[in-house]
């Protein structure tokens, strides 16, 4: 009895190492990117994401001023863009894997997705730049410009096809993988009882796939959240296309910025200047923040599920 | 079973030591001299053509030079971590400072590059521009192709009514430090709005006609892909790409495309203002900039190497010194000149060999 318990409590001690130091390396990397961001805080305040100015000048650090605020803006305008081509593509795709596809290319679906998931996301941004921006230029920017360029969102005249329509498109095609995993397990983990209920009650199939969709609320949250993520912290492919601009615009034609592809971008040379470091490690502390209201956006949404379920 | 897995982990970890052991053997055994450097992308392309002709006729000298941008090799060079560093721009007076703490560093051209503005308009070649115009272009002030100010200089051209898309870096660069110093010579608005540096904050961003790319090639490629851009360059990647050239006004009222010849004649117009490698804070990236002359080309800069008069080591002195020595003799020559690069005038090399 004895030995039993002191080998519990051992076992017990060495996984908590591991907490301690997953939770430790995350809380320090808070602290390095909070006090890393001090000396641009104590020089603008709150202005660095507030304002849209990139002033950099060398030797004489009392002149620069960096604000972030177009990256900002770019980079939750292009990931809720992702979100919203992700869903659809994700969703579908799971349900037609999980119910109507013959058993012979299931796996083979399956597994040519879980191969986009992990493709380098360099080779997304060359495509994105190469095929993507030119055809959604040509054939959806300019047709839509033309004809209905009241509407503020196709307000802009592409310039270039660069835009956070093209981000927002490529980003959604590359989070697709992640997103449809997660649903794809929840789909399959349905109690088949559930799908003879709908049946018998002379559902159609596209009643039935609604209902047992209603089953992995949750799992549609947390695909959407991983996406999401991935999609704000997605550097070199979004960089490729979205124009890095400092620009703030309603239309998904314009160009723009996002945080991750300005730190990427000006990282390099960064430290020549007295600020723009700290600017730098500030814009990546708003990704924290980002991620960090997602998150709990997610965590509301899931629990007013349970709660309705339990209800 | 645990007794074997022991067994099989020593003989792996054994194995793994002898390979040490023998792949250090032979690197310490030829008394090598290892020269590291590191720096601006800019010239590697012709560093790594010298230092591949230099080490063949001195096998004992071993080159290796990483291209990182002029900021980190000078951050490089200022750690101690190499020998020498190249930089496009010339080192800033605080930095020079701060090196002359711990020892003499000399600051030398090596070669001349020229940045180039690219531009994609189906139908138009030949393009010329001045540079209050091209200034206003960058601005985002002037719209369409066939605004006033540009029919004014291009009567012939069939120029269309289509909006100008400006490519710029969008990381920061001394290409970009080196085009934004021209822009605002030769243009007062632009150096009142903009001003010059290796980033700048593009108006023409604001206006969601600017776009960046990341380094040469970033603008390179968007510049091909997007019809009625126009960008900026080094003339190497011009050169790569076949892109059309703008035909830039100079101080003598010409309009200059840049060639080798253009070049040259625009730095032998200032070779007398390029200051002695002890002093290399003290050039000014401003006077080889718009130079007079009836065919120098307006933006042209040097890139340039940074070294320490003194090393520790004797062997490694001796050797750099030898390396720069050929550079800026044997290394001139167009045999070894890679096509894209021009070389040093030379009144220019003689004065620098004086002083080293």
């Amino acid at each position: 009895m004895n030995v039993t318990s002191e080998k519990v409590d051992t076992f017990k001690l060495s996984l908590l190492s591991f907490c301690v130091l997953v939770f430790g390396i995350f809380a320090l990397m808070i602290v390095i990117y909070l006090t890393a961001s001090v000396p641009i805080f104590q020089k603008e305040d709150i202005q660095i994401y507030t304002t849209n100015v990139w002033k950099a000048v060398e030797d004489n650090p009392d002149e620069e001023f960096y604000g972030v605020l177009a990256a900002i803006y770019g980079s939750v305008y292009t990931s809720v863009l992702a979100v919203l081509v992700a869903l659809p593509l994700s969703i579908g795709f799971a349900v037609f894997v999980i119910d109507y596809a013959p058993q012979k290319i299931r796996e083979p679906l399956i597994v040519a997705t879980d191969i986009m998931a992990g493709l380098p996301t360099i080779i997304y941004g060359v495509w994105g730049a190469f095929v993507l921006v030119p055809v959604l230029r040509d054939y959806v920017m300019r047709p839509l410009y033309e004809h209905f360029s009241f509407i503020p969102l196709f307000s802009f005249e592409p310039a270039g096809g660069y835009s956070f329509l093209a981000a927002g498109v490529l980003l959604g095609i590359m989070v697709t993988p992640f997103a449809s995993s997660i649903i794809r397990e929840a789909y399959r983990m349905v109690p088949f009882t559930y799908r003879e209920a709908a049946f018998s009650l002379g559902a159609t199939r596209y009643e039935a796939t609604k209902i047992l969709l209603g089953y992995i609320k949750p799992a549609i949250v947390a695909g959407i959240l991983l996406a999401f993520g991935r999609a704000v912290g997605e550097t070199v492919a979004v960089s490729l296309v979205v124009g890095n601009a400092f620009n703030i615009h309603p239309s998904l034609f314009a160009p723009g910025y996002t945080i991750s592809s300005l730190i990427a971008n000006q990282f390099g040379n960064a430290f020549i200047y007295g600020y723009m470091v700290s600017a730098l490690f500030a814009a990546g502390f708003f990704l924290f923040v980002i991620g960090l209201a997602v998150n709990v956006g997610g965590l509301i949404i899931l629990r007013r599920y349970a709660h309705a379920q339990r209800g | 079973m645990r007794r074997l897995f022991v067994l099989t982990t020593l003989i792996l970890l054994a194995a793994v030591f002898a390979g040490c052991t023998q792949t250090q053997k032979p690197e310490t055994q030829p008394e090598k001299t290892v020269i590291v450097g590191s720096g601006a992308t800019f010239p590697q392309p012709q560093l790594e053509k010298w230092i591949d002709v230099y080490t063949k006729r001195n096998p004992k000298v071993q080159i290796e030079y990483t291209g990182k941008g002029s900021g980190g090799g000078q951050n490089d060079f200022k750690q101690g971590l190499v020998d020498f560093a190249c930089s496009d721009p010339p080192l800033s007076e605080s930095l020079w400072n701060e090196l002359k703490k711990r020892g003499q560093p000399l600051q030398f051209p090596i070669i001349v590059g020229a940045v180039v503005v690219v531009y994609h308009i189906p139908g138009v070649e030949n393009l010329k521009l001045d540079g209050e115009t091209l200034a206003k272009i960058f601005m985002g002030e002037i719209e369409y192709w066939d605004n006033f100010a540009i029919k004014q200089l291009n009567p012939e051209a069939n120029l269309p009514h289509e909006r100008i898309l400006v490519v710029h870096r969008s990381d920061s660069s001394g290409t970009t430090k080196i085009f934004t110093t021209y822009l605002s010579l030769v243009s007062d608005e632009w150096a009142e709005k903009v001003g010059a540096g290796k980033t700048v904050d593009w108006p023409v961003d604001k206006l969601g006609r600017g776009v960046g790319g990341k380094g040469n090639q970033g603008v390179a490629t968007a510049v091909k892909q997007n019809p009625y851009s126009i960008g900026y360059v080094e003339l190497s990647y011009a050169l790569k790409e076949n892109f059309p050239m703008v035909a830039l006004k100079n101080k003598a009222g010409n309009f200059v495309t840049a060639n080798e010849e253009t070049i040259k004649f625009a730095v032998s117009m200032v070779s007398l203002s390029i200051p002695s490698p002890r002093e290399g804070c003290k050039e000014d990236l401003k006077a080889l900039l718009n130079a007079a002359g009836e065919k120098s080309y307006p933006i042209v800069a040097f890139s340039h190497m940074v070294i320490w008069e003194k090393y520790e080591n004797e062997a490694k002195e001796k050797a750099i010194k030898d390396f720069v020595k050929w550079i800026l003799t044997e290394g001139q020559k167009s045999e070894n000149i890679v096509q894209g690069y021009v070389g040093l005038p030379e009144d220019v090399t003689s004065k620098l060999l004086a002083e080293i």
